[in-house]
């Protein structure tokens, strides 16, 4: 059946072959189409498989290069100095220039502050130095207020007055020879001697500032102990007095007397220094 | 796929060997690398369109650095080195940007 009914077609359509390039342009139509491949079809087929071929490790060898200097570049370019890089020379020689005369305004500046530190250091030096002094002229001054204790060489005097015969007059005698002859610091019977040291008489006994004081009187000396026992040896002088008065004089010099009898530094009501 | 690789691995390998540039080199580099990157997009529009060569690419690719670099050297020899180096950069931007046209053509067909 189909031979036969295929052999009458064959035969009733000459006209058939017109069919054959109706049939025809389809693959023709499709030989077009992949022809005119697209860009991004080339560009997938490019990218994915991946081929192997001197082309393509040709290419990949100078895009190594490429993306190799470019990093190289940016990370150049991103280093701190990188402001300056692409600076023009004029810019350049303008920061230049103010660096220049900022560097010299902030080196003037630590000039006059390095001056300011160094008079500040000197006069700290110069201000301890004057609180040494001060602290020194202080001991020295108590020494003789009679507000601090005082040691040294000097003598010891004591006057044994069994009859009761020695005066204030001749205590402060004494007092005054023995300053004649250097004396720094004295006490008798352990009140201070100081400027203002008055003695009075107090029945058979002296008082000094109105301390009553008994014999023996005895006087703890400091100063140069070869000119204080002198002083009170001469003839006529303290001791030849005082044994005129049947008192008992005895003089030993020492090589350390301790003052340590005090007195209250007073604070004068009236008399201010002028120094200040 | 493996020239994708190979600029990958480039710019990897350049961020952690960081190289010290020579200071030969230095003044040339950034101009050479814009002249590589136009290398590059011609090369890749070339592909687009079908017709691409890697020989014509190769050469492309090193003449475009060796001009690049040897202009800005005799703009330097001149004294005109930075006005050079922009005018070559401003050309061989024209030529990436249509470049990059041609390639978005035919990417996006638009």
């Amino acid at each position: 059946m189909s031979e036969e009914n295929e052999r009458p077609e064959n035969r009733l359509r000459k006209e058939l072959p017109e069919e054959v390039p109706a049939r025809a342009p389809e693959p023709a139509s499709e030989q077009p189409a992949q022809a005119p491949l697209t860009g991004r079809d080339r560009l997938v087929k490019g990218i994915w498989p991946p081929r192997v071929s001197r082309a393509q490790l040709i290419v990949a060898l100078l895009l190594f290069g490429l993306g190799f200097g470019l990093a190289v570049q940016v990370a150049s370019n991103s280093d701190s100095d990188s402001a300056l890089r692409g600076a023009r020379q004029e810019d350049l020689v303008r920061i230049l220039d103010e660096l220049d005369s900022r560097t010299q305004r902030l080196e003037d500046e630590k000039q006059g502050l390095e001056k300011q530190s160094s008079e500040l250091q000197s006069s700290s030096d110069q201000a301890a130095e004057a609180r040494k002094q001060t602290a020194e002229k202080e001991k020295q001054l108590g020494i003789l207020a009679g507000t601090v204790a005082a040691q040294g060489p000097g003598i010891t005097m004591t006057i044994e007055d069994t009859k009761g015969t020695v005066k204030a007059d001749m205590l402060l005698d004494t007092i005054q020879e023995l300053r004649a002859a250097g004396a720094e610091a004295i006490q008798v019977d352990g009140v201070r001697v100081v400027a203002g040291t008055y003695f009075t008489d107090s029945g058979k006994s002296v008082a000094v500032d109105g301390n009553k004081i008994n014999a023996p009187y005895r006087f703890k000396v400091i100063g140069k102990p070869q000119d204080l026992e002198p002083a009170l040896n001469i003839p006529g002088g303290v001791v030849q007095t005082l044994e005129k008065e049947q008192a008992t004089v005895t003089v030993e010099q020492s090589d350390k007397i301790v003052v340590d009898a005090l007195r209250r530094a007073k604070r004068p009501d009236y008399a201010r220094s002028s120094s200040q | 796929m493996i020239a994708v690789l190979g600029l990958v691995v480039g710019v990897v390998a350049g961020l952690l060997v960081r190289p010290e540039v020579p200071a030969v080199v230095e003044p040339y580099l950034p101009i050479a690398v814009v002249a590589a990157l136009d290398a590059v997009f011609g090369g890749l529009r070339a592909m687009l369109d079908g017709i691409f060569d890697d020989k014509v690419f190769v050469v492309s690719f090193l003449s475009n650095v060796v001009v690049a670099a040897l202009i800005v050297f005799l703009g330097d020899k001149l004294g005109v080195g930075a006005q050079l180096s922009t005018g070559v950069v401003v050309v061989l931007g024209i030529r990436i940007f249509s470049n990059a046209a041609a390639i978005r053509r035919h990417v996006f067909r638009a």
